[in-house]
C-alpha cells in the first residue's frame, strides 16, 4: 500500500487538485451549469484525446512529431461531412480512391520483383525516378479529366456551405451526376493502377535491403479489396449514390464515421509507409516534411471545401425537438431522441455532451485493452522503449511502425468526423485542436498514454469552466470585485497550466523519467 | 568442424565513424566462443553486425551456410539468432511473463520452454506477475537470457553476462549458461576473463575495431604475456 502511494503520489496529488477545483468551481455556480460546463469539458476533452493518444503512440513508439496530426483531423472531419451531406461525391470518389491506394496493397511483392530483375548499377539509380515521374503524370493526367460530381466552391448556391445547411434543414438539393466524357471509363482506370503500382514500386526500389519474402495469397488480399471496391463503386455508382441517399441519417452518419476513420487509417499507413519511413535517420527533415504536409493538406482542404466554415447535420437519432422535449429522463429521451435532456434543471445536449464523451471513454477502454492484453500492444509497449530490441527478437518492427501511425491518424480523423457535428467545419479546426493536444500532451506525459487522457480533460475542463466564467462572472474571494476572463484567456490559461506543470514536472503528471 | 557462423572480414560504420575494420570470427556448431577485448573496442558491434543492426557494410556473415549481411535483422533473427544485449536491456513496461512471451515466434514457444526455463532460473518463476522494472539487476540479467531461450535459437549472442554482479550471482550465471550451451552454440562477450575462460572453448581477440587473435581458449589461458597485452588482465 505504501509503495503504491509513494508510486502515484503524483496522479492522486493532480486528481486532488482537480477535485478542490472542481469543488470550488462548484460553489461559485449554480448547480446546471456546473453540471452543463462539467459535461462540456469531457467533451472538448474526449475530442482533444482522440488528436492526443495518436500523436503521443506515434511519437512514443516512432519518435516522430507528426504536426500533421491536426489537418489529419481536418481531413477527417470534410470527409465525414462529404459523406453525409453530398453522399454521391463519395461514391464517385471512391473508384479513384481505391486505385490510388491499390499499389500501395502489393506492399511485400515488390521486393521480390524487384529481386528478380538484374540490372546496371546506374539503372538502378534512375529506374525509381523514372517510375515515380510516370506514376506523376498518369495521375496528373488522370485524376483531373476523372468525372466526380461535386459542389462548386465558386458558386454560393451551389456551394458546400449552402448544401450543408440545406441537409442540416432536412432538405435537399438537387445534384447533377456527373459522366465520363473527357476520358473513357476502362482508360482510366487502368491508367489510374498503373500509375498507382509504378509508383508503389518506384518507392519500393529506394529500400534495396534483400528481403526473405515468401508469397502467399494474402499478400493479395488487400489489393483484391481495392480493385472489388474500386470496380463495385464504377459499375453501381448511380445504383450506390441512390441508395446512400436513401439511408437515413443515422446510417448515414454512422457509414460517414467508419469512411472518416477508415481513410485515417489507409493515408495514415501510406504516409508512414512512403515519407516518413525514408526519414527515419534525419528527424529534422521528418519534422519539416510534417509541417509540409500539414500546410499542403490545409490547402487542399481550402482548395476542395472553400474556406467559408459550415455545419454537419447532426444525426437524427441526437436530433429529435418537438412538444416532448427536452427529454427529462433517459427513458423518456430513448423514446424521443430528443436534442436536449434536462439533467440536474440544466439543459444538455446529448450529441454534444453525452455522446461525446461516451464515444471518447469506448475508445479510451479499447485502446487501453489494445496495449495491455493483445500482441500488438506489448511489441508496442516494448518498442517504446527499445524498438531495436524488440527487432533483435525477431518482430518486424516497421511493419508495427506503420500499423501504429495508421492507428493514430485513424484516431484523429475519428475525432474530427465525431466533432463536426458538434463544433462545425473550418479552415483553422486542426491547428487549434492541434495545439490543445500538444498542451495535453505536455500536462499529461508526452508518452503516457493515461497521461494523455489526464491532460485532455485537464485542458477541457479548464477552457470550459473559463468561458463559463466569462459569462457569469467570478467572485474573487474576500472581496466584492466579480471577475469576468474574457476569451483571450482561455488559451492562455491552459498555456500557463503547462508552464505551471513543466517547472514542477518536467515530464508532465504521469509522464516517466528517463 | 562445421561452423554455424562464419563473420568474414567485415567493416562496420555507425555514421562516418568506421568501427570495424575487419573482424572475423569463425563459430563451430556446439561450442562457446568468447570474444574479448578492451571496453570500446567493438565487441558489442561485432554482435550487432552480425544481427544485422549495425550492418556492416563490407564483408560477409555466413548463417548456417547462408549469406546473412544485408537481410533486415528481424529476418536474421528468425533464422534461429537469439541475442541477449548488455546493460540487462528488458522491456521495464513489461511484466516478466511478458518479457519472454513478447519472444515467441511461434504460438505456444513460452509454454513449451518455459519448464525449461524456470529450471535453469528458478528465481523467474515467482517473479513472473511483477513488473520489469522490479527485478534486481541480477534477474533481468537472468531474464534477459531467458528471453532469447523462449524460441528455438540454434545460436546465443550473450553481452557482458556478468556484468556489475556479485560472485555468487555469477557463479549461478555461469552454471545456466554451461546448461543452455548443450543446447546451443554460444558467442560470448565477456570482460572477466577468469568467467570467459571457464566458460569458452574458443576466444576471439578484437582490438580497435579489428580481430587481432583467434584460438583455443586453453592456449590464451597458458599465455600470460598475451592476456596482459591484449587484455590488460592479469
Ligand atoms: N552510436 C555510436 N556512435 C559513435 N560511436 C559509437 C557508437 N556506438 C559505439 N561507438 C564506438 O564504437 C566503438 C566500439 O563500441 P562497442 O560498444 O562495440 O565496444 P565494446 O567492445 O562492446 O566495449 P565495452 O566493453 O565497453 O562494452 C567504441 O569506440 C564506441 O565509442
Ligand atoms: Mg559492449
Amino acid at each position: 500500500m505504501n509503495s503504491f502511494l509513494r508510486k502515484n503520489i503524483v496522479m492522486l496529488v493532480a486528481v486532488l487538485i482537480m477535485a478542490a477545483f472542481l469543488i470550488a468551481a462548484a460553489q461559485g455556480m449554480e448547480k446546471q451549469d456546473f453540471v452543463i460546463t462539467l459535461l462540456r469539458g469531457l467533451a472538448v476533452g474526449s475530442i482533444t484525446f482522440l488528436v492526443a493518444s495518436g500523436f503521443s503512440l506515434i511519437f512514443g513508439l516512432l519518435d516522430v512529431l507528426n504536426l500533421a496530426h491536426g489537418t489529419l483531423f481536418m481531413i477527417g472531419a470534410y470527409l465525414g461531412w462529404t459523406v453525409v451531406v453530398r453522399p454521391d461525391t463519395f461514391v464517385d470518389m471512391l473508384t479513384p480512391l481505391a486505385l490510388i491506394v491499390s499499389g500501395f496493397a502489393l506492399g511485400d511483392v515488390y521486393p521480390l520483383l524487384a529481386s528478380r530483375i538484374r540490372l546496371g548499377l546506374s539503372m538502378r539509380r534512375i529506374l525509381p525516378w523514372g517510375m515515380i515521374l510516370v506514376s506523376i503524370l498518369l495521375f496528373g493526367f488522370i485524376l483531373p479529366r476523372y468525372p466526380i460530381a461535386i459542389w462548386d466552391v465558386g458558386n454560393y448556391g451551389q456551394s458546400p456551405v449552402t448544401f450543408a445547411f440545406m441537409a442540416d434543414s432536412g432538405a435537399r438539393l438537387p445534384v447533377q451526376p456527373a459522366a465520363f466524357t473527357e476520358i473513357s471509363a476502362p482508360l482510366a482506370v487502368i491508367g489510374l493502377l498503373l500509375a498507382s503500382i509504378l509508383g508503389a514500386f518506384g518507392i519500393s526500389l529506394f529500400d534495396n535491403t534483400p528481403r526473405t519474402v515468401r508469397l502467399s495469397w494474402k499478400n493479395f488480399v488487400s489489393i483484391a479489396v481495392a480493385l472489388v471496391v474500386a470496380l463495385v463503386g464504377l459499375i453501381f455508382n448511380d445504383q450506390l449514390s441512390a441508395f446512400f441517399y436513401c439511408l437515413n441519417s443515422n446510417w448515414l452518419f454512422f457509414i460517414a464515421v467508419l469512411v472518416a476513420t477508415l481513410s485515417g487509417v489507409a493515408l495514415g499507413g501510406l504516409m508512414e509507409a512512403t515519407l516518413i519511413r525514408p526519414l527515419y535517420s534525419r528527424p529534422i527533415y521528418q519534422l519539416m516534411l510534417t509541417l509540409g504536409m500539414s500546410a499542403i493538406g490545409i490547402e487542399m482542404v481550402r482548395a476542395i471545401w472553400g474556406r467559408p466554415e459550415f455545419v454537419m447535420p447532426k444525426p437524427a437519432f441526437f436530433n429529435g425537438g418537438g412538444e416532448a422535449c427536452p427529454a427529462t429522463n433517459f427513458a423518456d429521451w430513448w423514446t424521443n431522441h430528443c436534442s436536449t435532456i434536462l439533467l440536474f434543471e440544466g439543459r444538455v445536449r446529448v450529441y454534444n455532451e453525452i455522446f461525446i464523451p461516451l464515444v471518447g471513454l469506448v475508445v479510451l477502454i479499447s485502446i487501453w485493452i489494445l496495449l495491455q492484453r493483445t500482441r500488438l500492444g506489448m511489441i508496442i509497449r516494448a518498442g517504446v522503449q527499445d524498438s531495436q530490441m524488440v527487432e533483435a527478437l525477431g518482430i518486424n518492427v516497421r511493419r508495427v511502425f506503420t500499423m501504429v501511425f495508421a492507428l493514430g491518424v485513424g484516431l484523429a480523423a475519428l475525432g474530427g468526423v465525431l466533432g463536426a457535428p458538434s463544433t462545425g467545419l473550418s479552415n483553422v479546426m486542426g491547428e487549434s485542436l492541434l495545439l490543445n493536444a500538444l498542451i495535453a500532451l505536455a500536462i499529461g506525459g508526452l508518452t503516457s498514454y493515461p497521461g494523455a487522457a489526464l491532460g485532455s480533460v485537464i485542458v477541457g475542463m479548464i477552457q470550459q469552466f473559463i468561458i463559463k466564467y466569462g459569462q457569469i462572472g467570478i467572485v474573487i474571494p474576500f472581496t466584492d470585485i466579480i471577475f469576468k476572463p474574457t476569451p483571450p484567456l482561455v488559451p492562455a490559461s491552459t498555456v500557463l497550466l503547462m508552464v505551471i506543470v513543466l517547472l514542477i514536472l518536467p515530464n508532465g503528471l504521469l509522464g516517466k523519467k528517463e | 568442424m562445421e561452423n554455424i557462423l562464419d563473420v568474414q572480414n567485415i567493416h562496420t560504420f555507425i555514421g562516418q565513424y568506421h568501427i570495424l575494420q575487419g573482424v572475423n570470427v569463425r563459430v563451430p556448431k556446439g561450442s562457446i566462443v568468447a570474444l574479448l577485448g578492451r571496453n570500446g573496442a567493438g565487441k558489442t558491434t561485432t554482435l550487432k553486425s552480425i544481427l544485422g543492426l549495425t550492418p556492416p557494410r563490407e564483408g560477409k556473415v555466413i548463417f548456417n551456410g547462408q549469406e546473412v549481411n544485408g537481410l533486415r535483422s528481424f529476418d536474421i533473427a528468425n533464422m534461429g539468432i537469439g541475442f541477449v544485449p548488455e546493460h540487462r536491456a528488458i522491456f521495464r513496461d513489461l511484466s516478466v511473463e511478458e518479457n519472454l512471451k513478447i519472444a515467441e515466434r511461434k504460438k505456444g514457444d513460452y509454454l513449451r520452454k518455459r519448464d525449461f526455463i524456470f529450471d535453469l532460473f528458478p528465481d523467474l518463476k515467482r517473479l513472473i506477475a511483477l513488473p520489469g522494472t522490479s527485478l534486481s539487476g541480477g534477474q533481468q540479467q537472468m531474464l534477459a537470457i531467458a528471453r532469447a531461450l523462449v524460441p528455438d535459437n540454434q545460436l546465443l549472442l550473450i553481452d557482458e553476462p556478468s556484468e556489475g554482479l556479485a560472485p555468487v550471482i555469477i557463479e549461478s550465471m555461469m552454471s545456466a549458461i554451461r546448461e543452455l550451451a548443450k543446447e546451443s552454440t554460444v558467442i560470448l562477450v565477456e570482460q572477466n576473463f577468469l568467467v570467459a575462460s571457464q566458460l569458452a572453448e574458443y576466444y576471439v581477440i578484437i582490438e580497435e575495431g579489428r580481430s587481432v587473435q583467434d584460438g583455443k581458449m586453453k592456449d590464451l589461458a597458458a599465455d600470460k604475456a598475451a592476456i596482459h597485452r591484449f587484455l590488460g588482465a592479469a
